[in-house]
């Protein structure tokens, strides 16, 4: 029979092991934002770095999760919060720019 | 060595469950099927584990288990943004910005989706109001997006 320890044991090596492959396709998927960023036009890489900062940021937390690391949550904070309403202020303004 | 197996083997059946379901057009799951099985299968392990153990462990664990499940769930939209964001070039002409947007779309929309339930089975709500916060953000951005580059290449097109 199961019991608590190993019960318990089972469930923080899912969680580990889930978060640190999901770390693992987020990373990945920020070098293809890195990718887009430093390679394309101004909106393209708005678009590029907005991703980038989403991957950061959800990385940055996964680590405060896992590894405990206090000062990666606030990080994650500032980067997923003012990366997208950053993002909107950007393509705002270039919208204004380019199209009025 | 059973903990380990159990992750390997668990890893491998949602993987291929949620492969199976993009494969089969639905974007990652089918959410009706998929969260009743799993209330289901979660109420039987329960009562089957408190028997011998702790309601409260019980359902502690089985909660951090299935918040791992969700992050094995993220991992092939997230692989699979970031393979789409590798192979569309500039090749395909200007309107493939508008693919390249619904791309990092799905890379915020699971990283959102991937932080509230994981936030929500682990009881941390700080995690679930800030992946709160960016779901109610995400459509905002890609229409700021799509938006600037629609005026830019039509002042590109006039000159």
């Amino acid at each position: 029979m199961i019991d608590a320890l190993v019960l318990e044991k089972i469930a923080d090596l899912t969680f580990f092991f889930g978060a640190f492959i999901f770390m693992i396709a987020t990373a990945f998927a920020g070098l293809g934002a890195l990718r887009l960023a430093l390679k394309g036009e101004t909106v393209t890489s708005l678009m590029g770095v907005s991703a980038l900062t989403t991957a950061a940021g959800v990385s940055l937390y996964i680590i405060q999760i896992i590894f405990e690391v206090e000062f990666a949550r606030d990080t994650a904070i500032a980067l997923l919060i003012l990366g997208s309403v950053g993002t909107i202020i950007f393509a705002r303004l270039f919208r204004m720019e380019e199209g009025e | 060595m059973i903990s380990e197996l159990f992750v390997v083997i668990y890893a491998i059946i949602i993987i291929g469950f949620v492969a199976w379901n993009i494969k089969k057009g639905s974007f990652v799951i089918e959410p009706s099927k998929l969260v009743i099985a799993i209330i289901i299968l979660s109420i039987i392990a329960t009562i089957i584990l408190s028997r011998n153990i702790d309601i409260y462990v019980t359902i502690r664990s089985i909660a951090k288990i299935l918040a791992g499940g969700i992050m094995f769930a993220g991992v092939l939209p997230m692989i699979s943004a970031g393979i789409g964001l590798f192979r569309f070039g500039d090749e395909y002409g200007p309107n493939i910005f508008y693919a390249r947007n619904h791309i990092t779309g799905v890379i915020d929309t699971t990283a959102s989706l991937v932080m509230i339930f994981a936030g929500l089975l682990i009881f941390r709500l700080d995690l679930v109001a800030v992946g709160f916060f960016f779901f109610i953000l995400i459509p905002y951005v890609g229409n700021a997006l799509a938006n600037a580059y629609y005026y830019s290449y039509q002042r590109r097109l006039k000159e």
